[in-house]
């Protein structure tokens, strides 16, 4: 590891934060280089518990993640419409960023807020309250947050898909709307293999569906883009959507280029926390999808460079961990380093929105086969098979399988995923499940992790 | 002679095995309850064993810390988890082991051993006591027997009560009921045996490869080997002095830090 890019405290971050504003350089114009501390004085207490890269990179990118909400107030007062996009990871945005002031955000990512103010909103027992309760996904956070109104805006419009995805995002979406927040809900059919002889057409992520499925998904979409229409008071045309397409193939791209990097250098250029924060951009552009660009930009320079110097943020022995599932802690992340591993690769749930939109066909068919590869909606043998591949691919040594609480989807994935990880590649799996706060099972959790590692390193000499 | 120990602070016993780091041989072991304070219990356990040798601290190579308290030990010189440490442990007892289950007070696991006896893979339970040591003192409580009891009135069971619960309050509140409609105490404790016994064999699928070795403290309680040999479907061989295992695990692994290539 190299002492420059060790992991730091927050204070540690502002003091270098400080540093640089009393003499800035005209390399590093970062809009958002302000100080991690203003957050936690908003009450985001879980930075206190994180430990930071300190490249310049990546302290815009976490302010840029942690202003969010000052953005779509001021996306408001500047006269755009707001849409909420719930259950739909990296579809409906690309739709709705295509028309003139609108700004998309992904509501499902209020399952954080519990994790960074560490508890103290009462967000999960608001929801229960509501009749969502611990039984459900932390993603029932939202539900709370739509309760307190303290955390973003109200959209002026909610859209949810519905139907094979997420069991329990429905569960909260439903119970939302039954609180007077009308959702416009577009169907979305479980993903099957074509039938012999059956009209099919590709998927990105090298899938293939029947033609009547993907048809089916474009003419929900369509009813999507009608009331987005009806919303911005402008018709968007298939040029103007073709464009979004394209400026989001763009942030895939960068994203891409990002994980290859990250995942296949000889020594880490970036810590397993930033990179999951990044990854997180890709869904719904932090509501600036311009910004998440440069963001992206600004990592791939510091990663390149760390790269072309030799620069690591871990020690040359750390084991290299395949990571499925996002944490609902951050600071699971951090753990996995502390225990000797190194994240070479993830499959978060949404990496349907890390393939590009297909730009050959109409948008809105790029649209529809872009929904219809979310890994959610089809056989967890599918999802199961890009992880192997993926994990393949990027020389991982061991797998972790995280669980999020009360997912549905975690209770039969995880087998599934974890089989064809041990019977493919014959590497060890461990299967942790990560609440929203884990300092109490940390004990337990760095068992796991560091079992792993253990054991990865054993196979090394074997 | 150089000697090596391990320290393996559970979190309801804390174990230490004292080798010979040349020879491998085994000096001394021994096991006390583990209290509130790890790193002084283990201490002090250290010295009485090394005291029974005649060795004093100084005298003593490596020492590595296992266990769930492995971290607060400060004077080892090297924390390994207990999978690791249970792993080398049983080969050295049962050389031929392919899988190891483990049961202790407070988790249970299943390991998968490579040919040369390091772990392959592994499982452990991470939602609830049920599947665990702790189960069965909540159980020894409630019905009032001395937990090296159980496994002698499990023999008079005639019919396993079934225990249907994932968590082990509930649990506890099942075994209330039964109680209350006179179900023998023998059949509650069958059931619960045997209840332990399908979470394990539930944690292990289908990647349970013979012979098996059953160790950790559970594995002292007669009539849990029997239990997992049914719900394993397979023999399920209880390991020589089974608690001790993951320490000796441990001293196995200070003796190659302190001698590499040692006979431990």
């Amino acid at each position: 590891m190299t002492d420059a890019a060790r992991p730091r405290t927050m204070e540690e971050i502002d003091a270098l934060c400080a540093a640089r504003a009393a003499s800035p350089r005209p390399d590093e114009p970062y809009p958002y280089a302000g100080p991690l501390a203003r957050h936690v004085r908003d009450g985001d207490r879980r930075l206190l518990r994180l430990a930071y890269d300190p490249a310049p990179a990546s302290l815009r990118l976490w302010n840029f993640l942690l202003t969010e909400e000052d953005r779509l107030r001021e996306a408001r007062a500047a006269g755009h419409k707001l849409v909420g996009a719930m259950k739909d990871l990296g579809t409906v945005t690309v739709l709705a960023y295509a028309y003139p002031r609108v700004t998309a955000f992904y509501l499902d990512g209020a399952w954080w807020i519990p994790c960074i103010m560490e508890m103290s909103e009462g967000l999960l027992g608001v929801a229960s309250a509501h009749g969502a309760g611990e039984g459900m996904c932390p993603v029932r956070a939202m539900l709370g947050a739509f309760v307190t109104r303290r955390h973003f805006p109200i959209p002026d419009l909610l859209v949810s898909s519905v139907g094979a995805v997420c069991d329990d995002l429905s569960a909260v979406a439903q119970r939302l709307e039954s609180l007077g927040h009308p959702i416009l809900w577009w169907e979305m059919p479980a993903r099957r293999a074509p039938e012999p002889g059956e009209p099919a057409v590709p998927l990105p992520g090298g899938l293939r569906a029947p033609a009547s499925q993907v048809a089916l998904v474009r003419s929900e979409l369509g009813r999507v883009r009608r009331a987005l229409d009806g919303l911005a008071g402008h018709a968007l045309t298939d040029a103007e959507l073709a464009a979004g397409i394209r400026a989001a193939n763009a942030v895939r791209a960068r994203l891409d280029a990002l994980r290859e990097i990250v995942f296949t250098a000889p020594a880490c250029p970036l810590p397993a926390l930033e990179h999951q924060i990044a990854e997180m951009l890709v869904i719904h552009f932090c509501s600036d999808r311009d910004e998440t660009l440069r963001v992206y930009d600004a990592l791939l320079d510091e990663v390149r460079a760390r790269v072309a110097a030799g620069t690591a943020v871990l020690p040359a022995d750390a084991v290299r961990v395949f990571w499925v599932n996002p944490v609902a802690d951050l600071r699971a992340m951090n753990l996995l380093e502390a225990c000797g591993g190194r994240l070479c690769g993830t499959e978060f749930l949404f990496c349907h929105a890390l393939d590009p939109l297909p730009e050959g066909v109409e948008p809105m068919e790029a649209l529809a086969r872009a929904a219809l590869a979310d890994p959610m909606v089809g056989p967890a043998s599918d999802r199961a098979a890009r992880i192997a591949a993926d994990a393949r691919r990027f020389g991982a040594e061991a797998v972790v399988v995280s669980r999020i609480p009360g997912a549905s989807h975690c209770a039969w994935e995880g087998e599934a995923i974890a089989g064809a990880v041990r019977d493919r590649l014959g590497l060890p799996v461990a299967e942790i499940e990560v609440p929203p706060l884990t300092d109490a099972l940390a004990p337990s959790i760095r068992s796991r992790l560091e079992a792993l590692v253990e054991t990865a390193r054993a196979r090394r000499r074997r | 002679m150089t000697i090596c120990a391990g320290v393996d602070s559970g979190s309801r016993a804390t174990k230490v095995a004292l080798l010979d780091a040349d020879g491998g041989a085994l000096l001394a072991a021994g096991a006390v309850d583990a209290g509130l304070k790890p790193e002084a219990v283990a201490s002090a356990l250290l010295d009485r064993l090394l005291a029974g040798c005649a060795r004093r601290r100084d005298q003593v190579g490596a020492i590595v810390a296992t266990g769930y308290a492995r971290h607060a030990i400060g004077f080892a010189d090297a924390a390994v988890t207990e999978i690791t440490c249970h792993a080398t442990g049983v080969r050295r007892v049962v050389p031929g082991a392919a899988t190891v289950v483990e049961i202790g007070g407070q988790d249970a696991k299943l390991l998968r051993l490579a040919p040369d006896g390091t772990v392959q893979d592994f499982a452990m339970n991470d939602r609830c006591a049920a599947g665990t040591g702790r189960f069965l003192e909540v159980v020894a409580a409630r019905l009032g027997v001395p937990l090296e009891g159980l496994g002698a009135l499990a023999r008079a069971a005639t019919a396993p009560a079934a225990i249907s619960s994932m968590c082990v309050v509930f649990a506890e509140t099942e075994i209330i009921g039964l109680l209350a409609q006179e179900t023998p105490p023998a059949d509650i404790v069958a059931g619960v045996q045997k209840s332990i016994a399908s979470r394990v064999a539930g944690m292990a699928g289908r990647r349970v490869e013979a012979p098996v070795v059953f160790t950790g403290g559970v594995a002292l309680i007669p009539g849990m080997a029997e239990a997992l040999a049914e719900a394993l479907g397979t023999a399920v061989a209880t390991a020589p002095d089974p608690q001790m295992t993951g320490a000796l695990g441990a001293a196995i692994l200070a003796c190659r830090r302190a001698r590499p290539g040692s006979g431990a």
